[in-house]
């Protein structure tokens, strides 16, 4: 544990011990109550509108039985501002050849509208195309995020034309590929101005709607190499892409489920973690000359996991950013997730044992955020399977599994699924972060503790409060929109990045806050995390701090930009070199 | 007649003459091994040791210290070919079965979740096999306990109370063993795997009234609840080393 925060801890035990109450200690209080007026968040699904259900795509085709079991996949969100009327939006993915995606505008008052048809993104599945993701970025830095959808099939870019509709520009853009695509990160690797776009693919670029082979399954449970891997696309700056997967030195044809990136070393130069599924995950380092080199080996290690999620932030607020994936931790297979602390010198250890985050289930997206604004990154982890019938699949599996010589390639090997269960029902995970160096579940607490197959999270503050709020969706089933009612107390401060040398939205830049001698890092990703993208701004809890000491900010282009110390319970909007006298909180326009 | 009697001592007493020079050049094997190990050679150990286990297939220890070097050399695979061919040339040895699957154990912290499965179905084949060979102590309590490693979906622990229950009534037909302590701990953690927690205290206080000084059985006597759950699954996670060491069983004996 770092110096500081041992001494802050130091420094909370004595206030306890002379009898004041602090943030931190009200909120460390013992988590068994399950009290409704404990609980800081309220489930407004359906009171907010944003209630329809997602639904698996089935297969039709030879191996559509097998298929099911290993493709309940496809429920996503993404959160953006995309009419830039001050408040977060929602795009959320549906997966069944008939359904339709859901763009929830939200109204300003924690109510949305379905907007997809208007706007003209509903249509994104169809017998040769399943939706499975979601990304806002700003491919032509006009200011207004653009949408990609991520498709088994052929995935969608709509340019954003600021009026409130989309145009499909997948074509004039160079995007129009054939993946078995699942998840999409934007950020600026070569640090040009604009974002480029990384792709991670499940199953290899065979037609899984019709293959024209059996052989399209895992080749091991530990090292396969047949899936999709990982395609870069550099953005020219003139609304087109180029494919140079090859020239950047990303070799992977793992069976990718999650990409983050982040600055590892403080370089200025974002690095990137690919989560695969079936084996090893890889850690690649930025050159900083538009090159990467994989890095797995001294970085990480060799793992033979099953990589869900990859989501960044600096949990023990030593100044470096740390990594949360999850793998599968269950009776049957006791994997653990990794807890990637980052020592600072582009290596990791893994801590999740003794933080108390290493067993979650079958996870999926892992969301760092400070929930109760205390200067902690806080964790939620999305976790199940299939939650279908009393039948356990695990049996199953493992007949195939110690059959000798078996073929897993062959995805005739694999048994069907029916109406089995596999790590089916599990309670999602609520992480209080306890002062950087232990986790406590407090999902129960708060009302998050469902048992539905969850997928992505997505993290933004749906109504400019200062508390983070959660999109979460589930496999099959209704969302949740969890609305954070933290009672007042902890202080925050947010920002609103606008790049003008660097890219538009600032993905990729660092935010330093330091208040009561504790520096805080956080910074502007792009889109991290298993089926979902967080916001885009960036949030600071500063639990009792009411005074800022100081702000920096680490612009993508190089720049930093020391800002003098400002009103703490505002929102911030710093347009990349301007001048940093007479900062006003932002306001939403409506 | 005569002749055939006559040709069957001779083969007799050549046999047990080239199996004593066997048995010498074995022992011999197996002091260099351990020489060699001790000074952290561990192609030459293997060697040696392996030369040992070839000369002596039968002899539980050579196996076990042989093994031993494997998992310090972290040459598994290594050890699990040697074992695979010895086996397989010697077919009717217990004691080889029996180190041919904690060969597969050996590597199961090594190992992916998945590999660590086919590991396990692995031993348990070459478990069973000598038992079946010979359903002695060590045999039945060894594939007892490694029935309780399995996942609960399974439900595999009855099986291992089976076998831990013969296991127990072999010991008590013989002279106690310190080693015997193990059986008591083992099939009482076999009892609350199948939720028998009566028969697990028990099993316990029984164990504890032979082995007083025995801290894991203490342990579980004063533990309760999640605290006694987390003591005994805790001894039960793959991806911690069993403790596979077989000296207890000539410790023992040569007292």
């Amino acid at each position: 544990m770092p110096r500081r925060s041992r001494n802050v801890l130091l420094f909370l035990s004595l206030l306890t011990f002379l009898g004041m109450q602090t943030g931190l200690s009200q909120k460390a209080s013992p988590s068994s109550s399950s009290q409704a007026n404990d609980r800081w968040f309220e489930d407004v699904t359906h009171k907010a509108g944003i209630h329809m259900r997602h639904h698996t795509r089935r297969f039709d085709n030879p191996y559509a039985e097998i298929m099911q079991g290993y493709t309940k996949l496809g429920a996503a969100v993404a959160v953006a501002d995309y009419d830039r009327d001050g408040f977060e939006d929602v795009f959320v993915t549906d997966s069944c050849a008939t359904c339709k995606n859901h763009l929830y505008h939200n109204n300003g008052d924690f109510t949305f509208t379905d907007v997809a048809e208007k706007a003209g993104v509903a249509d994104g599945n169809g017998a040769e195309n399943a939706s499975s993701g979601a990304l806002w970025f700003d491919f032509n830095n006009d200011g207004l995020p653009d949408l990609f959808v991520v498709r088994f099939g052929h995935s969608i870019l709509y340019q954003n034309l600021g009026n409130g509709k989309f145009r499909d520009v997948t074509k004039a853009a160079g995007l129009d590929r054939y993946f078995n695509a699942i998840k999409a990160i934007a950020f600026d690797y070569d640090n040009d101005g604009y974002p480029d776009l990384f792709i991670g693919s499940y199953f290899q670029p065979i037609n899984v709607f019709h293959p024209n082979t059996p052989r399209f399954f895992p080749e091991s449970f530990e090292d396969a190499n047949n899936g999709g891997g990982v395609t870069v696309f550099h953005n020219n700056k003139d609304g087109t892409f180029t494919d140079v997967t090859e020239q950047v030195g990303i070799h992977t044809t793992g069976w990718t489920l999650d990409l983050g990136h982040a600055d590892a070393n403080n370089d200025g130069w974002d690095d990137l973690y690919v989560a695969n599924d079936f084996g090893t995950d890889r850690f690649y380092v930025n050159n900083g000359n538009g090159t990467f080199t994989d890095k797995t080996e001294s970085a990480i290690g060799f793992d033979t996991k099953k990589g869900m999620n990859a989501d960044w932030g600096d949990f023990d607020n030593d100044g470096f950013l740390d990594i949360y994936v999850t793998n599968i931790t269950d009776d049957y297979m006791r994997e653990g997730n990794f807890l990637w602390h980052n020592n600072g010198n582009l290596t990791f250890t893994d801590v999740a044992r003794e933080t108390g985050t290493y067993e979650t289930g079958w996870g999926w997206a892992g969301k760092f955020f400070d929930y109760d604004n205390d200067g902690w990154l806080d964790l939620y982890v999305m976790n199940g399977w299939v939650s279908a019938g009393k039948e356990n699949y695990v049996p199953d599996i493992f007949a195939m599994i110690t059959k000798p010589n078996v073929d897993l390639a062959d995805a005739r090997n694999w048994p069907p699924i029916g109406n089995k269960s596999l790590s089916g029902y599990e309670k999602k995970r609520l992480f209080h972060n306890e002062g950087g160096h232990i986790f406590k579940d407090d999902a129960a607490r708060h009302g998050l503790d469902s048992t539905k197959d969850g997928r992505g999270i997505a993290v933004a503050d749906f109504d400019n409060d200062g508390r983070l709020d959660l999109f979460v969706t589930n496999a099959d089933d209704e969302p949740f929109l969890y609305r954070n009612i933290l009672p007042t107390g902890a202080h925050w401060m947010g920002f609103i990045l606008e790049g003008t040398k660097s890219n538009r939205f600032a993905i990729g830049a660092q935010v330093r806050v330091t208040a009561n001698h504790q520096t805080y890092l956080r910074y502007v990703n792009g889109g991290n995390g298993f089926a979902s993208q967080s916001t885009t701004r960036v949030y600071f809890g500063l639990g009792k701090a009411t005074k800022i000491e100081g702000i920096e900010i680490r612009w993508p282009s190089g720049l930093k930009q020391t800002i003098p110390p400002l009103a703490v319970d505002h929102l911030y909007k710093i347009l990349e070199g301007q001048p940093v006298t007479n900062i006003q909180p932002w306001e939403a326009k409506r | 007649m005569i002749k055939n009697n006559r040709f069957h001592f001779f083969t007799l007493l050549l046999s047990a003459f080239l199996f004593c020079g066997l048995a010498r050049a074995s022992d011999n094997d197996f002091q260099l091994g351990i020489k060699a190990l001790e000074s952290n050679d561990f192609s030459t150990a293997l060697r040696y040791l392996e030369a040992a286990v070839t000369g002596d297939f039968d002899n539980v220890r050579y196996a076990s210290e042989y093994r031993k070097a494997a998992i310090k050399s972290k040459d598994f695979d290594r050890s699990l070919k040697f074992f695979e061919k010895l086996s397989n040339e010697h077919p009717n040895s217990a004691n080889l079965h029996l180190n041919f699957g904690f060969a597969y154990v050996d590597k199961i912290p090594a190992a992916g979740s998945i590999t660590q499965v086919i590991l396990a179905n692995n031993a348990l084949t070459q478990f069973s096999k000598a038992v079946e060979l010979n359903a002695n102590w060590i045999n039945l309590y060894t594939r007892g306990v490694s029935y309780l490693f399995w996942p609960k979906v399974f439900d595999r622990a009855p099986m291992g109370v089976a076998d831990l229950e013969r296991a127990m009534k072999v010991q008590k037909n013989g002279p106690r063993q310190d080693y015997h302590v193990k059986t008591y701990i083992a099939l009482g953690d076999a009892y609350w795997k199948t939720d028998q927690l009566a028969k697990a205290q028990a099993t316990w206080q029984e164990g504890i009234k032979l082995f007083p000084k025995s801290a894991e059985l203490k342990t579980r006597l004063s533990q309760k609840g999640d605290d006694l759950k987390n003591t005994i699954e805790a001894n039960f996670d793959p991806n911690k080393r069993v403790d596979t060491d077989l000296r207890d069983l000539w410790a023992s004996s040569q007292k």
